[in-house]
């Protein structure tokens, strides 16, 4: 996901607060879930236990099957709705699809999201400390894989006392969590929404996660991936932020929003290989400030998850994958995004339903590339509402 | 209900008929989902219906259906041959790109295939392009030509000899007078309003 720099400026002191506006869950705080147990992961390895770092919006009903589990994609972390203190500027990731009478909508259901195992923004994962050395595990950390992730996040559900999911929701590498635990718990989901998604990551894709890895570890303040806090490759990760962010937007956007206007001052003839053009400016902002809040180690893991996911070389075929799914799956695609495109996000709905299962696919036309999940779109608000709103058998009327 | 309602809850009930309870059924142009609903609800259906736009998508699975959203011959090639019970084309088949082929295809996912459209022979529809000399406009087709989704109008004539052609076996077929409610059996393509068809391989 992207770090937007345009934010809107503080209300004066007259206006409402930000957190307080109709359809904001308000103020949210962070919690821990500390799994004391050993837990081994899918490569075998094994950790003396996990922390995950969540927020929950909404309240557990009394028969604990109001749960819906946000997953977060690559970048993403817990915090996807709320504000932390009346002073942020910026809400939770996902702020304008969660909340009070939103689409996802914190009145009915109690809405979970927590950093994903191999994290870095609270969860256990490379950056945390190794009991048998006292230093960070760094490269020593188990390899993640979605599986893993989701298998944590259950644990978690547990922890929290639910029962079942109404339904569990992502983008992206959140979709793939969506689909593989509609998998892994079939009984204990009802509903998948898996959006901009793959059952198997391409090579493109791991191309271009490969070019990452490479800007990180070739980066010599990597040194195997052994680095103090607040150190280790920042350059190396910030051209791996600037060349994946080019993947979750669109040479329509791009060219929207900079075209080929030069920064203020910009040498008019150009000739110089400093920062000239709008966007260039735009790539090393987000550089930057992904260094600010994302560990290097972090991200090879979680990259590597991505590139290990494939579900039909896991189970299989597809069909062998999604046999024991019970949920009703809701996939949707947008038109311009050329790092999951609609393609491999309709491969998903053909083999749920080739499997027998109850699926859906929605296409929305957007020219803002893989991010278009993110995107404020009444059309998507409604779908997204009418799929968690299904629970009552319909009612017959004959409107076409 | 509105003439046009009431006509389309007929075409309804004449598919509930057809369709055998608990069938897998693919409804190809499924709109907003009402046939569907409706096969689910009175034939306990598990269905799936296609259609090209998101806010129709939308409205079926507001409605709890499954529906998917793209190209319908393209969709049905990711299925095997008989994955369905039936597979229905109701008053899509006039607005096709390759109607020989979207057919040939649904018979070879599906075991039976529903095809329902309105009779462009029926004499009501000859005598209003006599006397009018204008797009057919009716209760059924509101719209101006400038309004409408390009269509190929046809007739049951056409659509008996399509079936000849092809080598297609008809194993029921329904004809029904202007008012789409009693049966026309003779001269129907002079005398039906709507037809339809059960088709088999």
């Amino acid at each position: 996901m992207t770090d937007e720099i345009d934010t809107p400026p503080a209300p004066g002191p007259a206006a409402t607060p930000r957190h307080l506006a109709p359809g904001e869950v308000g103020l949210v705080t962070p919690r821990d879930f500390v799994h004391p147990e050993p837990f081994r992961f899918s490569s075998g390895q094994t950790l003396p236990g996990f922390t995950l770092r969540y927020e929950t919006y909404g309240t557990l009903g009394v028969t604990r099957d109001n749960a819906v589990l946000i997953c977060h994609a690559l970048s993403g972390d817990h915090h996807c709705a709320g504000h932390h203190t009346p002073e942020d500027r910026k809400p939770g990731w996902w702020n304008n699809l969660i909340g009070p009478g939103k689409a996802v909508d914190t009145n009915r259901f109690f809405v979970v999201c927590a950093n994903v195992l191999g994290g870095c923004q609270g969860s256990t994962g490379p950056t945390s400390l190794d009991p048998a050395t006292g230093r960070p595990y760094g490269v020593a950390f188990p390899f993640v894989t979605i599986h893993d992730m989701v298998h944590a996040q259950k644990l978690l559900l547990n922890h929290l006392g639910v029962a079942s999911l109404h339904a569990v929701i992502g983008g992206s590498m959140g979709g793939m969590q969506a689909l593989q635990f509609s998998i892994s718990y079939p009984a204990f989901t009802r509903r998948v929404l898996a959006m901009a998604t793959t059952s198997r990551e391409g090579a493109q894709a791991i191309a271009f996660n490969e070019v990452g890895r490479q800007a990180i570890m070739q980066d010599r303040d990597w040194n195997n991936g052994d680095y103090p806090k607040g150190g280790g490759p920042r350059t190396g990760l910030a051209i791996a932020r600037m060349m994946a962010h080019i993947t979750y937007v669109s040479d329509a956007s791009m060219d929207r929003k900079f075209g080929r206007r030069k920064k203020d001052g910009a040498n008019g003839n150009g000739y110089t290989f400093g920062t000239q053009f709008e966007v260039e400016g735009y790539l090393r902002h987000q550089g930057q400030a992904f260094i600010n809040r994302f560990d290097a180690n972090s991200y090879l893991y979680i990259t590597r998850a991505l590139d290990h996911f494939d579900l039909a070389q896991a189970y299989g075929s597809l069909e062998a994958a999604f046999a024991a799914v019970q949920a009703e799956t809701l996939v949707v695609g947008f038109t311009s995004d050329w790092l999951f495109p609609p393609e491999q996000n309709r491969t998903i709905a053909h083999a749920l339903l080739r499997a027998g299962k109850r699926a859906s696919y929605a296409e929305l036309t957007t020219d803002l590339g893989h991010d278009s999940f993110l995107l404020e779109s009444e059309e998507l608000y409604n779908l997204v509402r009418g799929f968690l709103d299904r629970s009552d058998p319909p009612v017959f009327d004959f409107s076409i | 209900m509105s003439p046009q309602v009431e006509k389309r809850t007929v075409d309804m009930q004449i598919i509930g008929e057809w369709v055998e309870p608990g069938a897998k059924v693919l409804d190809l142009g499924c709109g907003r989902g009402a046939l569907l609903d409706y096969l689910v609800q009175t034939k306990d259906v598990s269905a799936v219906g296609v259609d090209l736009s998101f806010s129709r998508i939308t409205a079926c699975v507001t409605r709890g259906l499954s529906a998917y959203q793209g190209d319908m011959h393209a969709f049905m090639r990711e299925f095997p041959d008989r994955h369905f019970d039936r597979v229905i084309c109701s008053r899509t088949v006039q607005e096709l790109d390759d109607p020989t082929a979207v057919i040939l295809e649904a018979l070879r996912v599906g075991r039976a295939v529903t095809v329902g459209f309105v009779n462009h022979g029926f004499w009501k529809n000859r005598v209003d392009a006599l006397l009018r000399g204008r797009k057919v406009r009716n209760e059924v087709y509101t719209t101006e030509w400038f309004e409408s989704r390009p269509a190929n109008p046809l007739t049951i004539a056409d659509f008996e000899n399509f079936c000849a052609v092809k080598g297609i076996r008809v194993a029921r077929r329904v004809h029904l007078s202007g008012n789409w409610r009693t049966p026309r059996v003779v001269l129907p393509n002079l005398l039906a309003g709507y037809a339809l068809y059960d088709l088999t391989k």
